[in-house]
């Protein structure tokens, strides 16, 4: 009984970043994955079995996490191992056999980022799921009781569960990748997470966010969608009903550059 | 005539054919009641089935009071949750017996969502002899009637019934994976993943709810409540055990909300045994306080652990139930057999404890000597009224005869659920659909 053909020495030789830890670490991220996407095809997962899912993936996580904080050669051969493994997947990666500096903590960033934005997408959705403890990250399907699980900070309800549970998503998913990656693949790591959600809803959401670092002419230019958005009642910073407390500041320092930049009407 | 009543006799005896194992068949919960004479059984189908021990007769010694069945009756109905789509399951989770009272018996049966109280009677006596309708219940035309007569009451077969006399519901959005009966003999509690209430045993449309660990954003959950137990003599004691390997015991009289322990119970992690399913196999999937009240013991996934109640900061022993697993837990976890939940139990005297393991092998611990045995529950490999032989895992090297080598074992075959009388050494143990029920050695 061993698992995906390798096998596994005694706990002697079982050192952290070694090989052997290495393809374990593979190994339980596959099932975690697999498991994970399993239950959410269930009507309704078992709730202790969902928690003990989701906290070895966060463990994996803060495994590959603390990886590339350490140092480079446990990160080649964790990352050569991902190689190999994607290859044999039929994965369609670039071949990276020699590796400078710069190449390679990008490859290795990148591929920390792919399993990271992966367990981050996996959190969120499986957090949807516990949620709801019914069917998985279709958020139509949500009970109308389902938004008095979450009260806001300000001990108001939120408005709408459908709307703001997955801003709150999208916002907690993206501050943890904020945290955890230099700014150039923010946006990048924003885009693939967004790929995955039907952007017509959230469209004011999304512009805003993009929004965010670019100029004053843009800013204006979003401007009226933000007003068209019914939480929204004056460019003051009162707080909106309902509205995550992240996205309230932004709105404050949007309005403060708007203050700033365009005169006042 | 005749053949009609033997037809009727066949559907009232109790029938189970063991060449094919239904699902439904499949057994869920063991629980002896607090004298031993009655010992419950629940199943995946929502039965229940209730066998007595029969009493003990001086002209067959060997046969020294066995089990029939007393009675059974379909405890809970597969139901449907239209609000969130869902079907809830029948499956009997726990049956946990009231003390006797009268000429009743009472128990408490729990599906995922809802606790039922049954009582369980018996009629021997009816009546006969109505002045208004006759022996086969046609009602007698009042105009027809000139004499009075007393009705008397004439033996009559033994009839067990079971009635439900109180349904407990609505109080759960989680599954439920624990009841327990308080000292008191008045109140019980229901457990489920994030919250404990406790209910009357008299009112069903109200319970308080004592223990919450849902936290405000769900996103920030990562524990949850396996089991629970009162305290078997302090009525304001409990406790209960985390998907993290933790058990609180806390005070009701402390305040109404019980979410602040009084004490807390945990070992700390052993950093050379650590691996990606430390926490998995650290959840406790029983806990049993002694009947003594003075230890606990829980179950996690590789061993049993006995506590004092006094010392909160290690279990005072630690029992290896089948550590030769621990090199294969990646598997384990590949075919969610780390997720098995076993049960763990007590024998009368607190001296010896119980729990299950898998190819049908159970394993005891006799705390005082320090000894362990293996036995194995399985029909092919122990006639009736043999002495069981002890069973032994071969973890590497060379093989002895009559030993079996760990990738041998069968992981389907395992035996999550066992009781022990509260008195004798007497056990019952559930091996898939099939109750063994064996006793010490009759000199």
């Amino acid at each position: 009984m061993v698992a995906k053909g390798q096998k596994r020495k005694i706990h002697g030789d079982y050192e952290i970043g070694g090989s052997v830890w290495a393809s374990q670490l593979q190994s339980v991220l596959d099932i975690s994955m697999d498991k994970f996407h399993h239950d959410q095809a269930l009507v309704e997962p078992s709730l202790l079995r969902s928690v003990l899912i989701n906290n070895t993936l966060r463990q994996v996580q803060f495994e590959v996490e603390s990886l590339s904080v350490v140092g480079n050669p446990k990160s080649q051969t964790y990352t050569e191992l991902q190689l190999e493994s994607d290859f044999s997947r039929g994965s369609p990666l670039m071949g990276h056999n020699t590796h400078t500096d710069e190449d390679f903590m990008a490859w290795s960033s990148e591929d920390e980022f792919s399993l990271s934005s992966a367990i981050s997408a996996i959190l969120k959705d499986l957090d949807a799921v516990i949620e709801i403890g019914g069917p998985g990250p279709c958020v139509s399907q949500r009970a109308p009781l389902g938004s008095i699980e979450n009260v806001t900070r300000d001990g108001k309800f939120t408005q709408s569960g459908l709307r703001t549970e997955r801003t709150s998503d999208i916002i907690s998913s993206s501050s943890k990748i904020d945290t955890m990656y230099p700014s150039g693949l923010q946006d990048v790591a924003l885009d693939k997470l967004l790929l995955d959600i039907d952007t017509t809803v959230f469209e004011p959401e999304v512009n805003f966010l993009q929004g965010f670092s670019v100029t004053a002419d843009e800013l204006v230019k979003c401007l009226p969608s933000m007003s068209k958005s019914s939480s929204l009642d004056s460019p003051s910073s009162s707080i909106c009903h309902g509205q995550a407390t992240w996205e309230i500041h932004e709105i404050e320092h949007v309005m403060d550059i708007l203050m700033r930049t365009c005169p006042q009407s | 005539m005749e053949e009609e009543s033997d037809c009727r006799k066949i559907n009232n005896s109790f029938l189970r054919d063991h060449n094919y194992a239904t699902e439904a068949d499949i057994i869920s919960t063991v629980e002896f009641n607090s004298t031993g004479e009655l010992l419950a059984t629940g199943d995946k189908g929502g039965r229940v089935v209730v066998f007595q021990r029969e009493q003990e007769s001086k002209n067959q010694p060997h046969r020294r009071g066995e089990y029939n069945v007393y009675s059974t009756f379909q405890s809970h109905e597969p139901e449907f949750d239209y609000l969130k789509s869902l079907e809830i399951e029948e499956k009997i989770n726990k049956i946990r017996w009231l003390p006797q009272q009268n000429a009743a018996y009472f128990l408490l049966s729990t599906n995922d969502k809802t606790v039922k109280l049954w009582k369980i009677s018996e009629r021997d006596k009816r009546p006969e002899g109505y002045n208004l309708k006759d022996e086969d219940g046609r009602i007698r035309d009042p105009g027809t009637i000139t004499t009075l007569r007393v009705p008397v009451l004439r033996p009559m077969d033994l009839m067990v019934e079971a009635t439900p006399r109180r349904v407990f519901s609505n109080a759960h959005t989680y599954h439920i994976n624990s009841i327990s009966v308080n000292s008191d003999y008045e109140t019980f509690m229901s457990t489920d993943d994030l919250r404990i209430n406790l209910w009357n045993l008299e009112i069903t449309n109200r319970s308080f709810n004592i223990v919450d660990i849902k936290p405000t954003n769900m996103e920030e959950l990562t524990e949850v409540i396996t089991a629970a137990e009162f305290h078997p003599h302090q009525c304001n004691t409990f406790v209960y055990s985390s998907s993290k390997g933790s058990i609180r015991l806390c005070d009701m009289r402390a305040s109404a909300l019980c979410d602040n322990h009084s004490k807390f119970f945990e070992e700390p992690e052993d950093p050379s045994n650590r691996s990606f399913f430390s926490e998995i196999i650290s959840s406790i999937s029983d806990v049993k306080f002694s009947h003594s009240g003075r230890y606990l013991m829980t179950r996690d996934y590789l061993t049993v652990k006995v506590w004092d109640l006094n010392m909160e900061s290690k279990p005072l022993e630690t029992y290896q139930v089948h550590d030769y697993l621990r090199s294969k837990l990646c598997s384990l976890y590949e075919n969610d057999c780390i997720f098995d939940k076993f049960e763990c139990v007590w024998n009368g005297s607190d001296s010896v404890i119980m729990t299950g393991s898998y190819n049908n092998f159970f394993r005891m611990f006799d705390r005082n000597t320090k000894r362990d045995v293996t036995l194995e529950a399985s029909r092919e490999n122990s006639k009736p009224r043999a002495i069981l032989k002890p069973r032994k895992v071969c973890v590497g090297g060379k093989r002895r005869k009559d030993e079996i080598s760990v990738d041998s074992l069968d992981f389907s075959k395992k035996i999550l659920h066992t009781a022990w009388h509260p008195y004798e050494n007497i056990i019952a143990v559930a091996a898939t659909n099939n109750l063994y029920i064996f006793q010490d050695k009759v000199n």
